[in-house]
């Protein structure tokens, strides 16, 4: 078979190029919502853990969050997603994607926690100091001082954390929800050709993941021109 | 007139501060502090490293708790667990060795920020009070520079600036030239100078021994966890009684 009838084959004969695009489309979106719910949650588990490590207080939440985190982190992505779709929304009719989102929204929030957390104990005590001497208080002080710092400083790994959460989704096919690795596979099911579409895939993947690395280099140098 | 109380403005009683954490277990850093700040006093406080001036001065706006004790401010004990110590703090200044100014906000930032969100001033209310202290400091001209453009001298005006700008009773320097190279202390002395004309209550932590004769109206001299000697600036220099304060007055000399 030449590679022009393989190619013909593989995505333009019925339309077999709708999988690629529509997995593409649910990949994307379960990584840009799976960030947002792992920023979100992650701020608050490493307000959480920080505040503890900081003052002492909140101890109960932060041995839920402590082992929330530990679990996540020491996991697998897919027995997560399995256990998300098979076990906590066994009874419940929700759709596939909802169920992507919230499982690699969780597990996001895991990584997300650490890095902030990481960045928010990198900021000098001194800058605690000067926040509570003029008069704010801890949670003031975190928002207007701590935060807007830390965050700057590990910008690199958060966009980091989105790229490798980019490739994680290809384990999604296991609840047979329909993203880029799973639309490549069942047209390689179909045509019994294998390289083609699965090159295909990855040659995908790669092409976002170089878009989002050049879009985290580049706003590292953004930042590093306005440094103060 | 006849019958204002002339209540001292900060009343320490029987103040205890020991530090037990995983560094260091039971240890006594001060013993037993009673002394009293009145409106308008400039009190320098010296004494050998370690004798626990820093302490004290943090203990004094609760950036350390106390283990015991009384702290008056104002008439009110703010060691009281049920006392809303962020609002007591507006009215402490603090300036420490390392400035500690706020890297990601502009200097006017720095100053305004504060009087914005904690006494309800608008943007152009607070940015008039700073640029007021800018003057005063003599870095009007620096009101839009970032920190890390400024020299140590200047960011410790501006840290000063900063801390004038919630209008505070009382100023608190913990050795505030301490981290400066020796040609941009001068600066420094000379705007709390000013401050201390203009009448602002101080307490300073300090090893400039020059400037506290010439500026305080009374010294204090800590070693071993308390305040062994006190007196006005002439009788502390020339006739001082006690024996550590007297090795420590040659050393210094
Ligand atoms: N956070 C801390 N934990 C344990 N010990 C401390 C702490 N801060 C200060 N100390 C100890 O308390 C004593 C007094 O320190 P400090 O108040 O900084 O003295 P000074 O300012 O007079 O040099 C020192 O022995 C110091 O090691
Ligand atoms: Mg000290």
């Amino acid at each position: 078979m030449s590679i022009k009838e393989n190619l013909y084959l593989n995505f333009i004969k019925d339309d077999r190029y709708m999988y690629l695009l529509s997995g593409l489309k649910n990949t994307l979106l379960i990584t840009i919502v799976a960030v947002v719910v792992g920023i979100l949650l992650g701020f608050l588990l490493a307000y959480i853990r920080s505040t503890h490590d900081k003052t002492g207080k909140l101890k109960i939440p932060n041995l839920i969050a402590h082992l929330y985190i530990t679990v996540i982190r020491g996991t697998p992505m897919v027995l997560q997603l399995l256990i998300v779709y098979f076990v906590i929304f066994a009874s419940v009719n929700i759709p596939k994607i909802i169920v992507a989102f919230i499982a690699f929204g969780l597990n996001s929030a895991a990584y997300v926690a650490e890095i902030i957390r990481a960045g928010i104990m990198s900021i000098d005590e001194g800058q605690f100091e000067a926040g509570a001497s003029l008069g704010f208080s801890y949670t003031q002080t975190m928002l207007y001082f701590i935060l807007p710092q830390a965050i700057k400083n590990v910008l690199p790994a958060l966009g980091n954390e989105m790229i490798v959460l980019l490739k994680e989704t290809s384990v999604a096919g296991y609840i047979a929800m329909d993203d880029l690795t799973r639309g490549a596979d069942i047209i390689r099911s179909q045509t019994y050709s294998a390289f083609v579409p699965l090159l295909m895939a990855a040659a995908i993947y790669l092409f976002f993941v170089l878009i989002f690395d050049r879009l985290v280099k580049k706003l590292e140098r953004n930042l590093k021109s306005s440094d103060h | 007139m006849t019958t204002e109380t002339t209540s001292p403005l900060i009343e320490v009683r029987h103040l205890f501060k020991e530090f037990n954490n995983s560094r260091h277990r039971d240890l006594k850093v001060l013993c037993d502090i009673n002394v009293s700040f009145n409106k308008g006093d400039v009190a320098f406080i010296v004494g050998p490293s370690g004798a626990g001036k820093s302490t004290f001065l943090r203990c004094l706006n609760r950036l350390e708790e106390a283990s015991s004790g009384e702290i008056l401010f104002e008439g009110v004990n703010i060691l009281d667990k049920n006392v809303d110590i962020d609002r007591h703090r507006q009215k402490m200044g603090m300036v420490f060795q390392q400035f500690n100014l706020f890297p990601h906000l502009s200097v006017l930032s720095n100053l305004t920020i504060g009087p914005i969100k904690l006494q309800g001033l608008s943007q152009e209310e607070a940015e008039e009070r700073a640029m007021k202290l800018l003057k005063r400091v003599r870095l009007e001209d620096r009101a839009r520079s970032f920190p890390n453009q400024l020299s140590g001298g200047q960011k410790q005006r501006i840290a000063i600036a900063r801390s004038l700008c919630m209008e505070p009773d009382v100023m608190l320097f913990d050795e505030p030239t301490s981290a400066l190279d020796p040609e941009m202390v001068g600066e420094v002395l000379e705007v709390m100078r000013e401050l201390a004309e203009d009448k602002m209550t101080m307490i300073v932590v300090t090893h400039e021994m020059a400037f506290a004769r010439e500026v305080a109206n009374r010294i204090l001299f800590m070693a071993d966890t308390n305040i062994l000697e006190e007196n006005d600036p002439e009788n502390f220099f020339e006739h001082p009684q006690n024996e550590r304060l007297k090795a420590f007055l040659e050393k210094m000399i």
